[in-house]
């Protein structure tokens, strides 16, 4: 009897145990996270860095914030860098800890930078743009090169006032193995009609025109397509949703673009555009199993170390123009850094902004292929790079930036699907080019129905 | 008297712990996202509108959404009966025959249950590849080296028939076993005297062996449900993450589509609550329908 009695008490004593320490469990992180922000306060300050590791590595964020914080004394900068950025951030920004600065790209899948947009979560940056660069004599306004703080990617609301700090710009276009066509002895499409000449001379050889990784890269290609369609006012009404827009006769010549291009796509694509075998359409290139393929200039990196054909060089052009009258574009893809609103260390968060602008911050990106888009850039260019970022030289192709403007969220209704996605349906069959056209511009309607 | 007061009191503090992390875990968040589906919020600011069902109105006029539900449901219908059928049959085999090398098939059917849904992904993306993949590579031997590929993954009509076949693989190992635990505990003699009036084997399986097992199945008919619903989304994510256009979309992956790609939490939480009501419900209507007096032996 007594000894039941002690080891029901213990049992007791255990359960009481047990159900406080889960409590406590809860109770504590708050208090650790709090304690953590104070701690290396002592005089000193702590910048908290959230960024995205990309095709670029994650080695150059760790060197550049020492070089940070070598420049700044007494300032700690608090990393965080990880290849799915928005999962290791959000816990922590939903319950109000936000970083100081985050570098994380619009069109990602978990869509953060366009919530925090959406849901108006942004510092303006313009009193950035008018700081001087630490340790230069320029404002970072003269230090970016022209055209990037005037798009819908700087300016998502289209409103004059500048959100996104541009970083790591890439040029996307049409990639090719010109060992290939060198071989064969044709020649670089400068218009649609040279393409589809090419593709049916390729055809005869058994090589494909065209494949693409997955339908979410002909952003890049779209932009392009319709920016050369019908000119930069024409683009910029596109991005912004006028009415009546995309049933206007430049958008139909895309959408018929579009709709020929895909019946030349080379016929196992379909099966691997998805994000986990998008790569064995990258090697079709490689292979020349198919000629062209819609890319940025990562490409070359991320296909590395894959098997080629004898010969293989990486070429890269413009994609070619739609109209006549204008000329061939490349859209240039940009990664963004915002300082969000929520951040309780504004004015450090604003000086490493600058700081990214500076010859020894573009110095350390460089050295992994990351490229700033500052003035003076093309000179530290090497290899491969040089002729991608060539692309715009002598006015041979128009650049085109930023994507659609940013609106209120519209349940169930998105660019990314209506107009991207869609494209593997054009390619299938699945659907016509006139109901693909239809569709967007009753997404167009909507959307434009949420901007303010 | 004193003594069950004394005992009920034990019970509660045994229980307790449980109670609290059920509540905190999972009473608070579902509550939590039936509420969210009211609103039309983003996921971060303070910026929450109030909209009542409208989220729901706009959900049922969403094709996307619909398809996404038509491939949900295709897929638990089929994964359901196929993985039954197939992990009933070896468990039959497996527990009432004597075949050689019985724990090595156990342990090889049982093997795809530990590997991660991304392992499985590869495995099938490497098996369903157009031109160098297994399933195309054997079915040429019928069709000729000059028939177009087969997209299995890029076929908007088969991606779906793909994934089924990628979860049942999947499942049937785990399936397998809870079967064999449950037919291993019906008595021997039961078969002895089928034998002696002279009962096939087939006979003695769907005489004895279902009847007798039913409970268990009914059991897995639920996990089948819950199983297909969450897996079908891993699946998804890491095979083909929707595409080709939307075709391969079950609830949840457009879910997350919504809620975060789309900054639309709210609308996203609407999916979710229909989701909830659609699983809950579904699970206790194949409860009702296959509720039998259970059989004593």
């Amino acid at each position: 009897m007594k000894r039941k009695e002690v080891t029901r008490w213990l049992a007791l004593g255990l359960a009481a145990v047990m159900s406080t320490t889960i409590l406590a469990g809860c109770g504590n992180t708050d208090d650790s996270s709090k304690g953590g922000d104070d701690a290396k306060g002592d005089g000193g300050q702590v910048l908290k860095v959230a960024a995205f590791e990309g095709g670029y590595g994650a080695e150059l964020w760790s060197e550049v914030a020492k070089a940070f914080e070598e420049t700044h004394e007494g300032v700690t900068v608090e990393l965080q860098v990880d290849k799915k950025i928005e999962d290791k951030i959000t816990p922590a920004m939903k319950s109000g800890d936000y970083p100081d600065v985050i570098h994380c790209a619009t069109g990602r899948d978990a869509g953060l930078t366009e919530t925090i947009t959406k849901e108006k979560g942004l510092t303006c940056l313009d009193d950035v743009l008018d700081m001087t660069v630490p340790g230069e004599e320029v404002t970072v306004r003269e230090k970016i090169l022209p055209g990037f703080l005037d798009t819908l990617g700087t300016m998502p609301y289209n409103d004059g006032k500048t959100y996104y700090a541009p970083m790591f710009y890439s040029p996307c276009g049409l990639f090719y193995n010109a060992g290939l066509l060198k071989e064969k002895g044709w020649e670089v499409p400068k218009t649609w009609d040279e393409m589809w000449e090419l593709g049916d001379k390729a055809k005869a050889e058994g090589i494909s025109l065209f494949t693409y990784p997955h339908a979410g890269y002909f952003d890049a290609f779209i932009y392009a397509t319709l920016e050369s369609s019908g000119g930069a006012e024409f683009y910029n009404e596109c991005m912004t949703y006028k009415d009546g827009i995309w049933e206007s006769p430049e958008a139909t010549a895309v959408f018929e673009t579009i709709g020929k291009l895909a019946q030349y796509v080379e016929p196992t694509t379909l099966g691997n555009a998805n994000e986990e075998s998008f790569t064995k359409n990258q090697q079709l290139i490689l292979d020349n199993k198919a000629i062209f393929c819609p890319n940025g200039t990562w490409l070359p990196g991320e296909m590395a170390d894959a098997p080629r054909a004898e010969g293989f060089e990486w070429g890269f052009t413009a994609v070619p123009a739609v109209s006549d009258s204008q000329k061939p574009s490349s859209f240039t893809f940009f990664e963004q850094m915002w300082i969000p609103a929520e951040g309780k260390n504004q004015d450090l968060a604003k000086e490493w902004i600058a700081f990214m602008y500076s010859d020894k911050a573009a110095d350390i990106f460089a050295k992994s292929n990351a490229i700033q888009p500052i003035v003076g850039i093309s000179e530290k260019l090497t290899g491969d790079n040089k002729m991608f970022y060539s692309v715009y030289d002598n006015d041979a192709a128009v650049p085109v930036m930023g994507g659609f403007a940013s609106t209120n969220p519209v349940e169930g209704v998105s660019m990314n699907d209506t107009l991207f996605r869609a494209v593997d349906s054009i390619v299938s069959g699945d659907k016509t080019v006139a109901d693909w056209q239809k569709s967007v511009e009753e997404a167009s309607d909507k959307l434009r129905e949420a901007m303010e | 008297m004193k003594h069950r007061k004394g005992r009920n009191g034990f019970i509660a503090v045994c229980v307790l712990p449980a109670v609290i992390l059920f509540i905190i875990f999972m009473i608070v968040p579902t509550i939590n996202v039936f509420k969210m589906s009211l609103y039309k919020w983003g996921g971060f600011s303070n910026n929450k509108t109030f909209v009542g069902l409208n989220n729901f109105k706009i959900l049922f006029e969403d094709p996307k959404f619909y398809r996404s539900f038509q491939n949900s449901v295709l897929l638990i219908v089929m994964v359901t009966i196929i993985t039954m059928v197939f992990s009933l049959v070896f468990a039959a085999i497996l527990s009432r025959e004597k075949i050689k090398g019985q724990n090595f098939f156990r342990i090889i059917f049982y093997i795809p249950n530990i590997l991660s849904v991304v392992v499985i992904s590869a495995i099938f993306s490497a098996i369903y590849d157009p031109s160098q993949g297994l399933l195309n590579s054997i079915l040429s031997i019928f069709r000729g080296a000059k028939a177009d590929p087969i997209l299995w993954l890029g076929n908007q009509k088969l991606v779906i028939y793909s994934l089924v076949i990628a979860m049942v693989w999947q499942a049937i190992g785990y399936y397998m076993v809870m079967y064999m635990a449950s037919m291993s505990s019906v008595p021997e003699s039961l078969y002895e005297s089928a034998n002696l009036e002279g009962a096939g084997r087939i006979h003695q399986f769907f005489n004895i062996t279902l009847p007798l097992i039913w409970t268990n199945i009914r059991t897995t008919l639920t996990f089948f449900i819950i199983s297909t619903i969450n897996l079908s989304f891993l699946f998804v994510k890491a095979m083909t993450g929707g595409k080709p256009d939307g075709a391969s979309e079950v609830f949840l992956s457009y879910m997350y589509g919504q809620a975060y790609t789309n900054s639309s939490y709210g609308y996203g939480m609407a999916i979710g609550v229909i989701v909830f009501l659609f699983s809950f419900g579904l699970a206790g209507l194949v409860n009702l329908a296959t509720k039998r007096e259970p059989l004593e032996f």
